[in-house]
């Protein structure tokens, strides 16, 4: 019993001991070597969000020499009941991770909890902004850094493609949860949509029909959320032709499909995943997707080489090729366009290239209430802590 | 059909149910087969339909040996058991309870089985709709679906066991009727009872089992007197009593009525005295146990009261009554009175009822060794009760009453206990009475309730007969009246004691 | 009697071959290498200080879940409702903490003081939550099992509903869980890395030394047991067998209360949507592969959280699933069960002989 008593005790001074903290400052320089490791929200294979970010870090170990990948996935409540995501981190540091990235909003709190812990680890917190010095998250973790691609611009384009394509004038957003990031997303979506309809189509703006549905995360966990099939099945029942997704799997596609097979002329655009859509050929219309591959080969060359210095990304398209794999931070792959539609979008992404900006009054927010005022462009801050969906849109902006 | 049963044997552990009968039944006519509980019938009418085999023995039907192996089996030889709880489906309608028993094909033809059940009701006068559903159906009614059901399926032989349980006079009659018209037109029915009357009213034959052995038979006119002495044994000597004077009223019971699924009593006036024995006799289920129950707070009067020391303790609960200081002994000694697990030490400390928090285990055992001293239990303080003998286990429950009772109820207090541990168990009770302790104890052994009693109260189907001395009843009448007869007295004195009352 | 207890380590001994025997021929149908499989799944759960601090994690909340079962155990009771009292007990926590936040925050009230009320504000949300299905029980007639059940989903219900609705963080509504607590009100561990809170082990080990006094040494216990193996013998000597009922449905809630208010207060440090993360289940798990003793729960708890959190490697190393703990957790049980079973059988066959 004594002797149990004192290896416990022992124990417990070695975790003191062996954590002691750090000064305020990055991380050494890792070296020529750096294992990398990756904390993903749902399955590495979702043909989403997960598996985008899966490919950034594979891209990562193909471009820069040195680097090794080991990751966890289904890092979430529901499929790892017990863990905490700072937990599954340190197991991935126990495999030799010198860098964790932690992949999802969902992770933000915990991540702030493990680059607290371990000052000595790099962390990425993609879709984060808790290092932007502006920003209202703000707090200093000398070893993070937080990435984001303007995915708004990818989400324009996605509006433009369903605007041009819908017959029933009646565009669905499957949304994730509800926050400022999301807000932004579909409302990007939104001024693309209602762009095209306006400018391209000449019609009524008024006519546009722009809803959005949210299913409570990132993607379905049976019983806790809506179930996205569900939710995208009530959307083309109800007359709307394109459902725009915005979450991080794939079933808008699946269920355009499945009614496509059934004779209906019926359109979704999946998220996040380059190839994703090929999971319905001839229902997507196109995907909106992230290229984590360049940033994270950046952010891993600043941590092997000591120039690591905490800060806030948000990385913008290559305008000169979109779908450079090796440039931009978000691309739009088109998929089943009319011919007109596909011009359209072409069209549209060149204006943008030369600087076209939706983000600029007269624009309200749903409520009624002034958000940019005519001629007033929104600056960064505007637009990523969005605080309602815009004045148009049909759905919840925060939740009841 | 005829139906000979050869050297049937059946023992359940120490319990010889059956030892070697043997029996014909001839075709076109009704046996009787009388017995108190326990006297084997069940357990041969069991054999017979299928839902046990014998150890050893053979049934041979119309002169060929049998093997019977399931109820299913019998069915398919011609032989249909009505139970004493009719086995059939309640939620279903009457046509489907039919259907469901049959081998036919897997759609069976539903119109076909209606007309021909029809035709069957309209042969028995039996008024029953085939589209009703069974749970709306009378315990009589469904008896009658049951012998349909019986006969659809093609039954030459009929046994019913207890049939005339729980059903009205006329349905009684309807179904004698019925007896003896399927036993004319060639059926063979064992009619199994307990009922005197009923057997002598409609057997060509009567057999009587007494403790697994066929004891004799009997025809027509039946003698009465015979028959209860075949039922019960002989008529045992006195054995001189030991006269205690009667104290106190500990308990009364005023107009009590009580209700239970298959019986009603009555408005049952009974005062019990302290020291004195009273014990109630009767067929199992004729409402003994149900009155013994609520004596102890353990079943709600539907009306009238319970009184102890004067105190009226009705729909007060059996806590209440164990603190009034009654104590009562189920006859399931290891169901309910004991609590299988649990030690000897154990059950000690729990019928103290001490009050704290920590158990003073060293205390507890020498309470423990002391109390299995003084009630000569064959057992150790760490014994799990479920190790003990019959005998032991009901020492150990005599062991585990306060000191100080009011009123005892006990339920069979020597059943399946050998003699040393019966006359063991009877002292220890006898001396509880010589403190002044009053005694209410359920018995079938009519010389234990004779031996025993003060007073002894009949039950019959739910009638209750005043208090006889048991110094003045003989077994044979006291037989008698538990198989129904000569009832006729106290209604007569009762109506006599009623019309001089309305004189006065 | 000494010759079944010879034997019963043989038996058990047994089972547990056969349950890595059935686990092993698993991983080799889905062709995994089962010798690397189990020195991982080691090697996750004691190969660092950090990892093992995580099984005392782990084992906490499993630990008192069990201490609790056990309790309604031994009045005979299945109480699958477990997982609504955990999840219940971390609703009253975090009702409590955000309430006591401004007040911890301002000064108004000592932290310590804040946290030690919301761990009982949570026992009391377990206990409400498990005497509700005692009353059901009780006064309805319901069996625990149904009720438990049927409890479950309405917590569950209750849990998102807050998280998403009244609790959600400003301007968000996500399944994520709700705004993480102030830093003051967190359970203190042993450093700001770990998530090892001393406090909550000392907790759970308290539990389960008062459940086993309780069982073995008082008439409280006693009572209990008799209820539980004869509630009828019980009442006629004497047992209110109702409230006796009531009251370890209550002990149990209180237990599964504390366990969902750790998670809350040192775990997660906030309301998420599988707060309960399934330990009730595996705390019936543990119960019965201990035969509802509480003599060598914490030992058998303590080994289901070292599987639990050893097997996080898996799909690290090996790309296995983690369920893989499951497995062999779930077989470990049912073999146990089926060679105590086998036992019986063979010691009274032997006895007949005899």
């Amino acid at each position: 019993m004594r002797k149990i008593t004192k290896l416990i005790l022992a124990l417990l001074l070695v975790a003191v001991l062996g954590t002691t903290a750090f000064a305020q400052s990055a991380p050494p320089a890792a070296g020529a070597n750096l294992t990398i490791g990756l904390v993903m929200v749902g399955p590495y294979n979702d043909h989403g969000w997960s598996q985008a970010n899966y490919d950034g870090a594979q891209y990562v170990v193909a471009k820069v020499p040195g680097t090794k990948l080991v990751y966890i996935d289904k890092a979430n409540s529901a499929d790892r009941p017990g863990t905490t995501v700072s937990q599954l981190g340190e197991s991935l540091v126990a495999q030799g991770a010198k860098l964790v990235i932690f992949s999802s909003d969902d992770m933000s709190d915990e991540a702030v909890k493990f680059a607290q812990a371990h000052k000595d680890v790099f962390v990425i917190m993609t879709s984060g902004d808790q290092t932007w010095k502006d920003g209202k998250a703000y707090k200093d973790l000398p070893n993070m850094i937080c990435i984001m691609g303007r995915m708004e611009y990818m989400k324009m384009v996605a509006g433009v493609a369903a605007a041009m394509t819908t017959q029933t004038g009646k565009i669905g957003f499957l949304g994730p949860l509800i926050n400022d990031e999301t807000r932004r997303l579909a409302s990007s979506a939104y001024l693309g949509a209602k762009y095209a309809w306006v400018n391209y189509l000449k019609k009524d703006p008024a006519k546009l029909s722009f809803k959005v549905t949210w299913i409570g995360f990132w993607f379905n966990i049976p019983g806790v959320t809506s179930d996205p099939t569900q939710v995208a099945d009530d959307f083309f029942n109800s007359g709307y032709d394109v459902v725009i997704s915005g979450i991080d799997t794939t079933e808008a596609v699946t269920e355009a499909a499945k009614y496509a097979a059934q004779g209906k002329k019926v359109f979704a655009i999946p998220y996040d995943y380059a190839k994703a859509i090929d999971e319905g050929k001839g229902v997507s219309l196109g995907v909106p997707y992230f290229n984590w591959g360049p940033a994270y080969v950046t952010t891993v060359k600043a941590a092997m080489a000591g120039t690591w210095k905490s800060h806030w990304e948000w990385n913008a398209p290559d305008w000169k090729n979109i779908n450079n794999p090796d440039t931009g931070a978000v691309g739009f792959n088109k998929g089943t366009l009319t011919k007109d539609a596909s011009a359209s979008v072409d069209k549209f992404i060149a204006e943008l290239a030369k600087g076209l900006n939706l983000w600029k009054g007269p624009l309200a927010l749903q409520d009624g209430s002034a958000y940019l005022k005519a001629g007033e462009a929104a600056t960064d801050k505007q637009v990523w802590y969005l605080p309602q969906l815009l004045q148009g849109m049909e759905g919840q902006s925060v939740s009841k | 059909m005829l139906i000979e049963l050869r050297d049937i044997c059946k023992t359940f552990g120490p319990v010889r149910a059956n030892a070697g009968i043997s029996l014909a039944v001839p075709p076109a006519s009704v046996l009787g087969i009388l017995g108190e509980n326990g006297a084997g019938k069940s357990t041969l009418m069991k054999i017979l339909s299928g839902f046990q085999p014998p150890d050893s023995g053979s049934i041979i039907i119309d002169g060929e040996a049998a093997t019977i192996r399931s109820p299913a089996d019998a069915l398919a030889r011609g032989i249909g058991m009505l139970h004493q709880d009719p086995l059939d489906f309640p939620p279903l309608r009457l046509i489907d309870d039919l259907i469901l028993g049959s081998r036919g094909p897997l759609r069976p033809d539903r119109k076909k089985a209606a007309r021909e059940f029809r035709e069957l009701a309209v042969r028995f006068d039996f008024d029953l709709d085939h589209e009703a559903y069974v749970d709306s159906l009378t315990v009589g009614e469904r008896q009658q679906l049951e012998i349909l059901r019986l006969l659809w399926l093609g039954a030459r032989a009929l046994i019913l066991d207890e049939p005339t349980t729980g059903i009205s006079l006329p349905q009684k009659q309807k179904l004698f009727a019925t007896i003896r018209l399927l036993a004319d037109e060639g059926m063979t029915v064992l009619f199994v009872s307990h009922k005197l009357e009923d057997v002598e009213s409609l057997c060509d034959r009567a057999v009587v089992l007494r403790q697994g052995a066929l004891v004799g038979s009997s025809e027509p006119p039946f003698d009465t007197k015979r028959l209860v002495e075949l039922m019960f044994g002989k008529e045992v000597p006195q054995t001189p009593r030991y006269k205690i004077p009667c104290g106190e009223t500990v308990l009364a019971a005023r107009g009590l009525c009580l209700e239970s699924l298959r019986l009603q009593i009555k408005d049952l006036d009974l005062e019990v005295y302290a020291g004195e024995v009273v014990g109630l006799a009767g067929m199992e289920g004729s409402g003994q146990a149900i009155f013994l129950a609520s004596c102890a707070g353990l079943e709600r009067a539907v009306a009238g009261s319970v009184c102890l020391d004067e105190t009226d303790m009705t729909s007060r609960s059996h806590h209440d009554f164990k603190r009034e200081g009654v104590a009562y002994l189920p006859a399931a000694r290891l169901e309910e009175g004991l609590v299988p697990g649990l030690s000897l030490e154990d059950h000690f400390i729990l019928a103290e009822g001490k009050r704290g928090l920590f158990i003073d285990r060293r205390e507890a055992e020498r309470e423990a060794v002391s109390r299995i001293a003084s009630y000569n239990i064959k057992g150790r303080p760490d014994s799990p009760v479920e190790s003990l003998s019959g005998g032991n286990q009901q020492r150990a429950l005599l062991a585990l009453l306060r000191d100080k009772l009011s009123l005892i109820l006990v339920e069979h207090p020597t059943r399946g206990l050998d003699i040393e541990s019966t006359i063991y168990i009877w002292s220890k009770l006898k001396e509880r009475c010589s403190q002044g302790t009053a005694i209410v104890f359920i018995s079938s052994d009519l010389d234990e309730i004779l031996q025993y009693s003060d007073r002894v109260l009949v039950f019959f189907a739910g009638r209750v007969s005043p208090p006889l001395s048991a110094e003045d009843l003989g077994v044979e009448e006291l037989g008698r009246l538990i198989g129904g007869k000569g009832w006729e007295r106290f209604e007569a004195s009762a109506t006599a004691e009623t019309a001089e009352a309305s004189h006065v | 009697m000494s010759d079944s207890r010879a034997l019963k380590p043989l038996f058990q001994g047994a089972a547990v071959v056969l349950a890595l025997g059935l686990t092993t021929l698993v991983l080799l149908a889905t062709k995994a290498p089962p010798l690397a499989a189990y020195v991982n799944i080691a090697r996750g759960a004691v190969g660092t200080v950090s990892v093992a601090l995580d099984v005392l994690v782990a084992w906490v909340p499993l630990l008192l879940v069990t201490s609790g079962l056990l309790v309604t155990f031994t009045v005979g009771l299945w109480n699958i409702g477990i997982e609504g009292q955990i999840t219940f007990g971390a609703i009253f926590a975090t009702w409590a903490l955000r309430s006591f936040q401004g007040g911890a925050a301002s000064g108004a009230i000592d932290p310590a003081l804040a946290i030690a009320l919301s761990v009982l504000a949570g026992m009391a949300g377990g206990a409400l939550w498990a005497m509700l299905v005692g009353a059901l029980k009780t006064f309805g007639g319901v069996n625990e099992i149904f009720g438990g059940l049927g409890l479950n989903y309405v917590a569950t219900a209750l849990n998102l509903w807050l998280i998403f609705g009244p609790w959600k963080r400003p301007g968000v509504a996500s399944m994520s869980g709700t705004v993480p607590f102030d830093k003051a009100l967190w359970l203190p561990t042993i450093n700001e890395q770990s998530r090892f809170a001393p406090i909550a082990v000392v907790l759970a080990l308290v539990a389960i030394a008062v459940v086993f006094a309780l069982i073995q040494g008082t008439y409280f216990g006693l009572r209990l047991k008799a209820v539980g193996k004869n509630p009828k013998a019980a009442y006629l000597l004497g047992i209110p067998t109702w409230q006796y009922t009531m009251a370890s449905f209550a002990i149990c809630g209180i237990l599964a209360g504390l366990a969902g208010a750790v998670q809350v207060t040192s775990v997660y440090h906030r309301l998420i949507p599988s707060i309960s993360s399934g330990y009730g289940y595996m705390g019936l798990m543990v119960s019965m592969l201990v035969n509802f003793s509480a003599a060598v729960a914490a030992p058998v708890a303590l080994f289901f959280a070292a599987l639990n959190v050893g097997s996080i490697q898996l799909p690290i190393t090996l790309k296995l699933d983690s369920s893989l703990a499951g497995v062999l957790q779930g077989t470990l049980v049912l073999f146990v069960i089926l060679a105590e079973g086998a036992r019986m059988r063979f010691m009274k066959k032997g006895g007949r002989k005899a």
